[in-house]
């Protein structure tokens, strides 16, 4: 299979390197986005991994507060600690034990950052042919422009 | 007098054919917007495909005496796993017939972008043509 041809970045006019410039920015800015998302997501299951692992260690008949909304908690009690419901996406929910809820977790949490790892390369190295274009671009507007004679 | 009509005529052309690389050009941003959108359509259908495809590997995972409720609403209700697992798999295959005639879709509109752009640089080359021997 034959590589796509390279483009030799130095032989290209003015126009055409600022329009691949603010190119490569917006894929920089699109792969800064999704690594933000992974790293909330990543967040989330972390804390979902807490929850479960101090939920583990309260009794059964633990009272406590249950929230209906963000402003609103009724007292309720724990009645049974060591099932589950995961929310595994599209509207499907699995009964779980604890230590499977936990290992959910962290297969979604390994899977994430496995991501991330991939996303950051990805993203360094295209912010690093951003800024390499940058400076052919300052070198070329300064060669073009006329030096003001003293 | 012959040349005096065709100078006269040449002003007719030259509008006849701005008017025409006008209407090229309008169709050319409606194929462009069209693409844009089919992008935009086709990315929404690869993410659930990935999702549905993560939720499958998890329905594999569980064991068959699992309980497996689905979100109706605001209302968990409990589901066979098989049938869950069937209608995720049907989801799955359907969105990526959907994938494959947006492909298709990208293809054609990708063709007819092309060819329109070949027939507006003609045009072009005609009209400097037509305005040169002006």
């Amino acid at each position: 299979m034959a590589s796509p041809p390279r483009i030799e970045v130095e032989k290209l006019s003015v126009e055409q390197l600022k329009a691949l410039k603010e190119q490569t920015d917006l894929e920089v800015n699109l792969l800064q986005d999704s690594l933000t998302k992974i790293r909330s997501a990543a967040t989330r299951l972390e804390n979902a991994s807490a929850a479960l692992h101090d939920l583990s260690l309260r009794p059964k008949g633990k009272k406590m507060l249950v929230p209906l909304t963000a402003s609103l908690y009724v007292p309720g009690t724990l009645d049974d600690s060591e099932k589950v419901l995961v929310d595994v996406g599209t509207g499907y929910f699995i009964e779980k034990t604890m230590t499977e809820g936990k290992e959910y977790c962290e297969r979604k949490i390994n899977l994430l950052k496995s991501n991330f790892d991939e996303l950051v390369e990805m993203a360094t190295k295209k912010k690093n042919i951003a800024d390499e274009m940058g400076r052919l671009l300052q070198a070329k507007l300064r060669q073009s422009s006329p030096s003001p004679s003293s | 007098m012959a040349a005096a009509a065709a100078s006269s005529s040449t002003p007719a052309a030259v509008r006849e054919m701005q008017r025409d690389l006008e209407s090229q050009a309008n169709a050319l941003s409606k194929i462009q917007k069209d693409i844009s959108k089919n992008h935009q359509v086709r990315k929404q259908y690869t993410i659930q495909v990935g999702e549905n495809e993560l939720v499958l590997k998890e329905l594999e995972l569980v064991n068959d005496e699992a309980n497996v409720y689905k979100l109706i609403g605001p209302v968990l209700v409990k589901q066979d796993l098989a049938e869950a697992k069937a209608n995720v798999k049907k989801r799955i295959e359907y969105i990526s017939a959907e994938l494959k005639r947006m492909d298709r879709a990208l293809k054609d509109l990708e063709e007819k972008q092309n060819s329109k752009k070949e027939s507006i640089f003609k045009l072009q080359q005609k009209m400097q043509a037509v305005q040169a021997k002006a």
